[in-house]
């Protein structure tokens, strides 16, 4: 079978910051509780301009599954994998949780999970994409700023929408190759 | 008068099947308990594979939106939105997600408690259901005896399982039921009421045009409103909106106004003005389906947008241009009406504004325009209730125009118990209602709860309420129940199931359940109207609907049809006293009120004090889900916002503590310097600020902003008003 790109495609001008996708990753994927133990988060931007001329907006964040893998470059044990379908993976048993991978993801994207005694992240929900589910927080998101889907396929959702919008990743300047789009 | 379902096989039936189904329940609870605390902060595995989905409904607010349970060895995994479900448009929030939260939280009601110390003290002992349960009938009785049944008095707010204890308040003879809508909506059900004859609700996905005053539906989550109103960003929609604050509202509006409060109703009828002096308004459908216009004419003459600029602090031409545009967009153009507690005691009348303005560009029954309710028909639950003498009429009777007779109006409920005036008032059973965190004037209820002999509250949580209680009875929670088939109105009407998805923990029943044995203590008479068990009650209910049963089983949702239907109230009788829209009011004219929108100027902020404004969250349900482990984790506690301007002028950092004082309480609470409000206002979010221990994760958090809040009320509605409080600020 022919390998996948999964990407994700965000519309960041219809989040509200409603955190249902922070909450529901919390749920999916058994995070720990604490702000600073996340998988998936949203950044309130800050307000543009002063009283009464104000303007906001709100940057869903998680691991970029990225293209170029600074996390898996810095890992010792080989922990740190990237799938056939492109999805960057962390093997709980081989992590000595020594952090220099959290050191390396320019995105912050990698918390230690003290309870599993292993750095841990966002893997696109692979057990659910794996049974044919979309990530839990591309399904429960209110506003459906989120779109999953397989950049191979030309067909797919992520694919049209990128050919057809004007797109940013986030920190270009550190060469990572991030599959995560931010339509502009 | 047909009943449920005939009497002598349902008495067999219930008892067979409670029995039996009481036996797992205990078998199932032991072996659950155990995991739900073996899990408790532990991480297990991720919910690959549930043994078991479940279609049920969330219960964290009162949206009710589409859920699949994820289920795996009996234990709740994950909650999955339900694709089918039309109304919510397979999203969950936050508050959706973290629902599992309240079944496994330590937190919890687990036992019925009976008080051992004083009221507020903390000190209980755990009881059997049967002691507990003799105790709360023994004290209904005697209550009864000593001031008639009007002594009872029964506070319960919307749910599916609310119905049982309002009809547990019928059967035992009480008049006096306090639900929520005085604290909530009830000014806008009577304006919008007065002029349509219902309350319609716009059709945010096909409006082109949405003004909105203070719904901030970025936050204050409305199914499918606020998932709509996204829908058309960066389209053709346009979206204006008035708020006090920079809400997330703001942030996606096209434009945001920092209205000065309590003068909405200004920029209404300057609008109004506008559209009538310059002939933009439907003549056609004004000419046809409304009456009283000839008297709006010469009423909106002095209501100009020079004007109101002076008092809402808009300018002008921006107020003239809006109403061009929403002429222009008409009928795709919505002053969508919110739905939120009103701001001002002038707040009926402010809503009828909003109605008028509607009506008059013809967005009636249109695609993006207002759309009366769809409704699909349930069999009714016809029971009679024992009859009983010498009961006089509700405690609040008469003290505003339109008092709805279930709801009542909880300002003035609570001051005529505290006068003891007609008649004492000593008993209080309470469902799932907060009335310490959710009226204003905190120390009045905290003073009206200490005059009480007997207080029982039912609940998930030791609420504040429940805190002071003598009695607590602990209710399962949504997840844990089967609750009635809810008809839920709207442009798509659907039928809503909530399945039971795990047995209850603990010694935690449904509701249902306890008011059967209340009712059982109480006398067969009264027991008569709860003989069955839920699912003979679900089925009779779809007794007509064969379609929907299977429906509700295999989609966890009922629909008649996915599209919506317009235009068939069009040309037909509305149910106002003309049968036409009503633009003037005789109704209201009759009863000494003005028939037509008179604007008054709200109260100055007085010098070196701030306005106390209140909000909606999108992470927490009124009072309710503060104290949730997810919820808590996205906010631990609340902030007082001041403008960060005002902040410095008084010298006080951002982050640092402040003491918030008003003429009837005062609070503590952090200090956040934001750009995000006016300098006549401070905010804070609700919740916080509990008094009881039993919430483990917020007690000692934050301000409350029920402590605060003077008790004002609209005179036509009786609907509290929320924004006529002013504070003081000083460092703490």
């Amino acid at each position: 079978m022919k390998n996948k790109r999964f990407a994700i495609v965000l519309d960041t001008r219809r989040c509200i910051d409603c955190k249902a996708c922070t909450v529901a990753c919390k749920a999916e994927n058994n995070v720990p509780l604490g702000r600073d133990n996340h998988r998936n988060w949203v950044t309130e931007e800050p307000l543009r301009g002063s009283y009464p001329n104000l303007g906001q907006s709100f940057t869903p964040g998680q691991c970029m599954q990225c293209g170029n893998t600074p996390c898996e470059r810095v890992c010792p044990t080989r922990a740190t994998g990237v799938n056939q379908d492109g999805i960057v993976t962390v093997e709980e048993k081989k992590c000595i949780g020594c952090k220099y991978c959290m050191t390396a993801c320019p995105y912050n994207a990698r918390y230690y999970n003290e309870e599993i005694e292993a750095v841990d992240k966002c893997t696109f929900c692979a057990h659910r994409v794996y049974s044919g589910r979309l990530p839990a927080c591309v399904e429960t998101c209110p506003t459906k700023v989120r779109v999953f889907g397989d950049l191979n396929d030309p067909q797919s959702e992520v694919s049209k929408l990128l050919a057809k919008n004007p797109h940013r990743v986030l920190k270009p300047e550190m060469g990572t190759k991030p599959y995560l789009f931010y339509l502009i | 008068m047909s009943s449920l379902i005939d009497k002598k096989v349902s008495r067999r039936r219930f008892l067979g099947i409670s029995s039996c189904a009481l036996a797992t329940a205990a078998v199932g609870s032991q072996v659950t308990v155990l995991r739900a605390l073996a899990k408790d902060g532990k991480v297990g595995e991720p919910a690959t594979l549930p043994t078991r989905d479940v279609f049920t409904s969330c219960e964290m607010c009162v949206n009710k939106c589409g859920v699949i349970a994820r289920v795996r060895d009996g234990v709740i995994q994950k909650l999955d939105p339900n694709p089918h479900y039309i109304k919510s448009r397979d999203m969950l929030c936050a508050r959706g997600n973290a629902g599992h939260q309240s079944v496994y939280d330590p937190d919890r009601l687990k036992y019925p408690l009976i008080r051992t110390g004083e009221r507020g003290e903390g000190k209980w002992r755990r009881a059997s259901w049967d002691e507990a349960l003799d105790l709360v009938v023994k004290n209904m009785n005697r209550i009864a005896e000593q001031h008639t049944r009007a002594g009872m008095m029964f506070v319960s707010t919307e749910g599916f399982q609310e119905h049982f204890f309002l009809m547990l308040a019928e059967c035992f003879g009480s008049p006096n039921t306090l639900r929520h809508p005085s604290l909530c909506l009830a000014s806008n059900i009577q304006g919008f009421g007065a002029t349509f004859g219902t309350n319609p609700t716009p059709d945010v996905l096909n409006a082109d045009y949405i003004i909105m005053s203070g719904a901030n539906r970025s936050e204050a989550f409305i199914t499918p409103d606020t998932i709509d109103l996204i829908k058309g960003a960066g389209g053709n929609r346009k979206v204006v909106y008035l708020d006090p604050r920079f809400t997330k509202t703001s942030a996606k509006a096209d434009e945001w106004f920092p209205v000065k409060p309590g003068t909405d109703m200004a920029f209404m009828l300057a609008m109004i003005h506008v559209i009538v002096k310059e002939e933009l308004y439907d003549k056609q459908f004004v000419a046809d389906e409304c009456v009283g216009f000839e008297q709006l004419v010469p009423h909106i003459e002095p209501y100009t947008p020079e004007w109101a600029a002076a008092e809402c602090e808009i300018p002008a031409a921006d107020i003239a241009r809006i109403a061009r545009e929403f002429a222009a967009a008409a009928p795709k153009a919505v002053y969508y009406q919110g739905r939120r507690s009103s701001f001002f005691d002038n707040d009926t009348q402010m809503r009828r504004a909003m109605a008028i303005l509607n009506a008059i560009v013809g967005n009636w029954d249109v695609p993006g325009g207002m759309v009366p309710n769809g409704k699909i028909k349930l069999a009714e639950h016809v029971y009679v209730a024992p009859w009983y003498d010498d009961v006089p009429p509700r405690l609040d009777k008469d003290c505003v125009t339109y008092l709805s007779e279930k709801d009542g109006s909880w300002k003035h409920f609570r001051d005529r118990v505290l006068e003891g005036q007609p008649y004492p008032v000593k008993g209080m059973m309470v469902y799932k209602q907060n009335p310490l965190q959710s009226v204003p004037n905190r120390a009045k209820t905290l003073k009206m709860l200490e005059q009480m002999d007997f207080i029982c509250t039912i609940d998930i949580a030791m609420s504040d309420t429940a805190w002071y209680s003598d009695v607590v009875l602990p209710e399962a929670t949504y997840l844990e129940r089967m609750d009635p088939v809810e008809s839920l109105s709207g442009i798509l009407p659907v039928l809503s199931l909530r399945h039971q998805v795990v047995e209850p923990l603990f010694e935690a029943r449904p509701n249902l359940w306890i008011m059967q044995q209340i009712a059982k203590r109480l006398g067969e008479e009264v027991y008569e109207s709860f003989d069955y068990t839920i699912e003979e009650y679900v089925e009779h209910q779809l007794q007509h609907l064969p379609e929907a049963q299977t429906m509700l089983e295999t989609r966890g949702v009922y629909f008649e049809s996915e599209r919506p239907t317009y235009g068939s109230s069009r040309g037909k009788r509305l149910k106002t006293k003309s049968g036409k829209i009503e633009i003037y009011s005789e109704k209201y004219a009759e009863n000494g009120h003005d028939p037509l929108p008179v604007y008054a100027s709200p109260a100055a902020v007085p010098a070196g004090k701030y306005r106390l404004i209140v909000g909606r969250h999108a992470y927490f349900t009124h009072g309710t889900t503060q104290n949730n482990p997810f919820l808590h984790d996205l906010m631990p506690e609340n902030t007082l916002w001041l403008n960060a301007g005002e902040a410095a002028r008084l010298g006080l950092r951002d982050g640092r503590m402040v003491r918030v004082k008003s003429a009837v309480g005062e609070q503590t609470l952090r200090l956040e310097a934001t750009e995000k409000i006016r300098p006549d206002c401070v905010y804070m979010a609700h919740g916080f600020g509990v008094l009881s221990k039993g919430l483990s994760r917020i007690h000692g958090k934050g301000g409350c902003d029920a402590e605060l809040l003077e008790d004002n009320a609209c005179p036509i509605s009786g609907n509290v008003a929320m924004h006529q409080t002013f504070v003081e600020i000083s460092p703490a």
